[in-house]
């Protein structure tokens, strides 16, 4: 499993060039930089962003510093990598319109008075991992993220699956930060009222 | 004064780090007096805590063609 908490000893490994410690680098954290490259270029580009961004982090990783998790510094060169493509092939970024549309979520699940009406249900899992050890609701996570607008898609990824801090992944999305804050918003709350509700009907 | 409707936007201002003092005396005092915020807020900070995990591990496969290529691109 990929974390955004690294271990020393890994990292000594990966500085002093382990290939091994390289393969596995790459495992925790290929397919979390595609979902990254994906709303940013587009489906058919992302594979071959990631590549180079491997390329060049392999060749960076002797100097990698530890200041950020590694997931961080991953997503950076390959959002340097994405922006570059779409500069050389002169297209814009591929997101869908960062102004946020529609009702927002949990509309429904107030009162008038500003009270819950359907207040969340006591989930089982009492940490990240063990949410994540029912296959099912795993399955429905990751489905429900690849059918998220590219918009939201980026800004997740960015801040809750690699660590960018706020105020960086609106630079680099060119997204103003309210915008941003409202979109994300989107983004969690549809992630939590599907846990809730796979918690109360065990179904998503 | 804060109403639980107003939570689900503050609570996650406030676990980006971003959440002024006066707005987070405010959210504290909620949270004080309502069982349902709290437990909103608890279970929040577990999903994102899960997000980075949510995408799985690369293939076999997945890992192989990365390595190939940096093999042919350092030779």
């Amino acid at each position: 499993m990929s974390s955004l908490h690294d271990d020393t000893s890994e990292l000594a490994q990966l500085r002093s060039g382990d290939e091994a410690a390289f393969a596995r680098l790459v495992r925790a954290h290929h397919r979390a930089l595609l979902a990254l490259a994906r709303p940013i270029v587009g489906e058919s580009e992302a594979a071959e962003v990631v590549q180079i961004a491997w390329i060049k982090a392999h060749a960076a990783l002797k100097d990698f510093e530890g200041r950020a998790a590694l997931r961080t510094w991953l997503s950076r060169i390959v959002i340097n990598e994405a922006r570059m493509m779409l500069r050389q092939r002169k297209r814009e970024v591929f997101l869908e319109d960062m102004q946020p549309q529609g009702a927002g979520p949990f509309v429904d699940r107030f009162r008038s008075d500003g009270h819950w009406s359907a207040p969340p249900v006591n989930w089982h899992a009492d940490s990240p991992d063990s949410l994540l050890t029912r296959e099912e609701l795993a399955d429905c996570l990751a489905t429900l993220l690849d059918s998220l607008p590219s918009n939201q898609r980026a800004l997740l990824e960015l801040r809750d699956s690699d660590g960018v801090p706020f105020d960086e992944v609106c630079n680099m999305l060119g997204v103003s930060a309210s915008n941003a804050r409202v979109l994300l918003h989107r983004a969690r709350s549809r992630l939590f009222a599907l846990v809730d509700h796979f918690e109360e009907t065990g179904e998503c | 004064m804060l109403r639980c409707r107003d939570v689900p936007a503050e609570a996650e201002v406030l676990l980006d780090g971003e959440l002024g003092f006066g707005r987070r005396v405010a959210l504290r005092f909620h949270l004080f007096m309502c069982g349902n915020c709290r437990r909103y807020l608890s279970q929040l900070r577990l999903l994102l805590g899960a997000v980075p995990q949510m995408h799985g591990q690369a293939s076999d496969e997945e890992v192989d063609q990365v390595l190939e290529r940096l093999h042919d691109h350092s030779h």
